[in-house]
C-alpha cells in the first residue's frame, strides 16, 4: 500500500483544491457535538471527532431523495431523478468506511438502485481515524481499521499527515492539488502505534469471535431477552435512523396543487417502527416491540450474513448511544452468548 | 380530478380555541389561487362573509366544550360527506383539557368571575376533542396545524386517497432534520410518545417537544415516564408533561 506524507500546511491547500470540483462534506461542531456538513474551508474541518449522531451515509442515500417526476394531462409523463453532484465526504471513520462497503453491496444487488449508485460513483471517501468512546465496540467486528474502500485515508501524525492511497483517483487528486512525498517507515509507523493505542482503548466488546455470532443469533430466537427489552423500547426508531448500514425506505408519491405535476420521493423507514410491518389490510408482521427488536439484532448478526456474507454491524454504537432506553447492542450480545454458554436462559 | 367535474365545496367552522388553526390555513396565500381552482369554500369566518350549508368537506377546528356545540357539530356531521378535524384543540382536545381537571363549577367561577351572579348560568362543560362527539373521518395534528400538512390532507380528499398520518414519533423527525437530541443537551422531550408530521419543528428551532400533536397509536407511556424521572423530572413534572397535551385522555371522563 502506497503511504504519502503530506506537510500539515498542504491539507488547506488540498481541500481548496478539492472544493474546485467537489462538494466537500466533512465533520464540524454544531452546538458541541460533531455532525458532517457541507464545509467551505479545511479550517472548519474536525480532524478528530467521535462519531456523528447521524452518519454519512446521508450523502449516499439522503433522508429524503427525490426518485421520479411526472406529469399528467393527456400525455403523462415520467422522468428519472437521479442528480448527482460530485462530492468528496471527509473525516470518514473506519466503521462508516466498512459501512458503505456494505450498502454498495446491497444497492448493486438484485436491480440495481440508480439512485444511490450514482451518487457513488460520483463520491470520493476520505477517512480519518478515531478514538473510542464507550459505545464503540468496531475491535469486535473487525473494523476497527480499513484496508481500502476509501479513496484517501489522511491521519495526522503531528509534524504533518500521513496519506494512505486507495484508488488510483484519491491518488491522482492529492496528487493534482498538492506536493507530497513517500512517507518513511518510521512515518507509517506510527499509524501502527496508534492502531495499538486504539484498540487498548475499547471498554465496549463482544465476548465471543464475531464469526460465531450469526449461530449465537439463530439460536437465540426464543430468549426472553426479546420481551425484556421489548417492555422498554419506545418503538421509536431512532435506532435504525442512525445506523449506517440501515437502508430500509418508503416510497411516497407527491402532487402539485395545480394537479398537473408531482413527484415520486423515498425516505428513511426503519423496522422498530409500528408501522413498517403493517400490511394492507393492517396486519402487522411484527407487531410487539420485542419481535421488532429481535428481528433488527437479527438483520444485523444472522440474516444479513446469509445473504451478503458478512456481519451488518461495524461496532460504531450508534444505536445504543441514541437509545434513550439504554437498550445497548453489546449488552444485549454478550447476553445471548452467556445464555448460550451456560444453556440458561433467566 | 376532471375539468368539468363540480368543485368540491368546503367549509371550516370554528368551535373553542384561538383560531390560529384557522390562521395557518389563510396563510397558504401563494398557493391559494391553486386551492380555489380546485374547490369551492362556502364557509368560512375568519376570510369570507358568505355562509352555505351545501358543503362536501367539512374542516372543524376547536375543541367541544359547551352544552350548544354538541348539538352544531352534529348538524354539520350530518351536512358533510368528510370531517376533518382541524389542529390539537380539535384533534386530540389540546390544551382545552387541562380544564377538566377541576370540577366545572371552579372552572365558571374562575373564567367568568365569582362575584358575578351569573356565572353559574354559563354552559360550560368538559372540553373534548371532536371524535368524542361526532365521527371523525381524518385528523390534522398540532398547535397550530402546519400548513404542509393541511395542503396534503387537502390534495389527497381531492385525489380520492387516504391521507397520510404518521404513527411514528418525533424523534424520526429529529432524525430527517439531522437535529442532536436535546436529552443529549441536558433537557427533556415528549418526542418518543408524540406523533410525528411537524419536522420536529420546535426541536429544531432550539426548544423541546411538548406532545402538541398527541401520541402515537400506541405510546409506551411508562417507558417515557421512567425516562423523565431519570433525566431528572418530579412526579409533579411528569404530570405537567403528561397533562399539557394529554388531558383528554386522562381527565376526560371526569365532571
Ligand atoms: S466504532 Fe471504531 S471506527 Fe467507529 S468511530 Fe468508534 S472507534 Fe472509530
Ligand atoms: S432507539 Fe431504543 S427505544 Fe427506540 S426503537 Fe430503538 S431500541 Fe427501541
Ligand atoms: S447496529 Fe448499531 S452498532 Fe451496529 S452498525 Fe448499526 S448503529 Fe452501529
Ligand atoms: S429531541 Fe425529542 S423528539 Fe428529538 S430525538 Fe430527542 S427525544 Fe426524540
Ligand atoms: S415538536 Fe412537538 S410540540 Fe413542537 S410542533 Fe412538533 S409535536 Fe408539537
Amino acid at each position: 500500500m502506497d503511504y504519502r506524507f503530506l506537510p500539515k500546511k498542504g491539507l488547506s491547500l488540498f481541500v481548496d483544491g478539492l472544493l474546485k470540483d467537489f462538494k466537500v462534506y466533512g465533520p464540524v461542531k454544531m452546538d458541541g457535538f460533531p455532525v458532517y456538513e457541507e464545509v467551505s474551508s479545511a479550517k472548519e474541518l474536525l480532524l478528530m471527532h467521535s462519531p456523528s449522531h447521524i452518519t454519512p451515509k446521508k450523502y449516499l442515500f439522503p433522508q429524503r431523495e427525490t426518485l421520479l417526476r411526472f406529469k399528467t394531462g393527456e400525455k403523462p409523463q415520467v422522468e428519472h431523478a437521479a442528480d448527482a453532484d460530485n462530492q468528496v465526504l471527509f473525516g470518514i471513520h473506519p466503521c462508516d468506511i466498512h459501512a458503505i462497503r456494505l450498502l454498495d453491496r446491497v444497492f448493486a444487488y438484485g436491480t440495481p438502485d440508480v439512485n444511490y449508485l450514482r451518487r457513488r460513483e460520483k463520491t470520493i471517501i476520505i477517512g480519518t481515524e478515531c478514538l473510542p468512546d464507550k459505545f464503540c465496540f468496531c475491535r469486535s467486528v473487525n473494523t476497527m481499521t480499513a484496508a481500502n474502500d476509501f479513496d484517501l485515508f489522511i491521519h495526522d501524525i503531528g509534524a504533518g499527515f500521513l496519506v494512505k492511497i486507495g484508488t488510483e483517483k484519491g491518488k491522482e487528486l492529492l496528487f493534482r492539488h498538492v506536493k507530497t512525498r513517500k512517507a518513511t517507515i518510521k512515518e507509517i509507523s506510527k499509524l501502527v502505534e496508534f492502531h495499538k493505542k486504539k484498540e487498548s482503548m475499547f471498554t465496549a466488546s463482544i465476548n465471543a469471535e464475531p464469526s460465531t455470532l450469526p449461530l449465537i443469533y439463530s439460536g437465540s430466537y426464543d430468549s426472553p431477552v426479546w420481551e425484556e427489552i421489548g417492555k422498554i423500547c419506545y418503538g421509536c426508531g431512532s435506532c435504525n435512523l442512525v445506523c449506517p448500514t440501515c437502508y430500509c425506505f418508503d416510497v411516497r408519491d407527491d402532487i402539485s396543487l395545480n394537479m398537473k405535476d408531482g413527484e415520486r420521493y423515498r425516505v428513511w423507514d426503519g423496522c422498530l417502527l409500528e408501522d413498517f410491518a403493517k400490511v394492507a389490510g393492517g396486519h402487522n408482521f411484527r407487531k410487539t416491540r420485542g419481535e421488532r427488536l429481535r428481528h433488527r439484532f437479527n438483520r444485523k448478526f444472522q440474516f444479513q450474513v446469509d445473504k451478503f456474507g458478512g456481519l451488518f454491524c461495524v461496532g460504531c454504537g450508534r444505536c445504543s448511544r441514541a437509545c434513550l432506553v439504554n437498550i445497548n447492542i453489546v449488552e444485549i450480545t454478550n447476553k445471548l452468548i452467556e445464555e448460550r454458554e451456560t444453556g440458561k436462559k433467566e | 380530478m376532471t375539468k368539468n367535474m363540480p368543485k368540491p365545496k368546503v367549509a371550516f367552522f370554528s368551535f373553542t380555541c384561538c383560531e390560529g388553526c384557522q390562521l395557518q390555513v389563510l396563510s397558504c396565500e401563494d398557493e391559494l389561487v391553486d386551492i380555489l381552482n380546485l374547490i369551492e369554500i362556502v364557509n368560512f369566518r375568519e376570510a369570507i362573509d358568505e355562509k352555505r350549508d351545501d358543503y362536501d368537506i367539512a374542516f372543524i377546528e376547536g375543541s367541544v366544550s359547551r352544552q350548544h356545540e354538541i348539538e352544531e357539530v352534529k348538524k354539520i356531521r350530518e351536512k358533510a360527506n368528510v370531517v376533518v378535524a382541524l389542529g390539537a384543540c380539535s384533534s386530540t382536545g389540546g390544551l382545552n383539557c387541562l380544564k377538566n381537571k377541576f370540577p366545572m363549577e371552579e372552572v365558571k367561577k374562575v373564567v367568568y368571575g365569582e362575584k358575578s351572579k351569573y356565572y353559574k348560568y354559563f354552559d360550560t362543560i368538559p372540553a373534548r376533542p371532536l371524535d368524542a362527539v361526532i365521527p371523525v373521518d381524518y385528523y390534522l395534528h398540532g398547535c397550530p396545524i402546519t400548513k404542509s400538512e393541511f395542503l396534503n390532507v387537502l390534495k389527497a380528499l381531492l385525489t380520492g386517497k387516504r391521507p397520510d398520518m404518521p404513527n411514528y414519533p418525533v424523534c424520526v423527525d429529529c432524525k430527517m432534520t439531522g437535529n442532536i437530541c436535546v436529552f443529549e443537551k441536558g433537557k427533556t422531550c415528549m418526542g418518543p410518545v408524540t406523533r410525528a408530521g411537524c419536522d420536529a419543528i420546535c426541536v429544531t428551532y432550539g426548544a423541546v417537544c411538548w406532545g402538541c400533536r398527541g401520541t402515537v397509536d400506541n405510546p409506551n407511556t411508562e417507558s417515557h415516564e421512567e425516562t423523565l424521572r431519570i433525566y431528572g423530572l418530579t412526579a409533579d413534572d411528569l404530570v405537567r408533561s403528561f397533562d399539557l397535551y394529554g388531558g383528554w385522555n386522562k381527565y376526560g371522563g371526569s365532571k
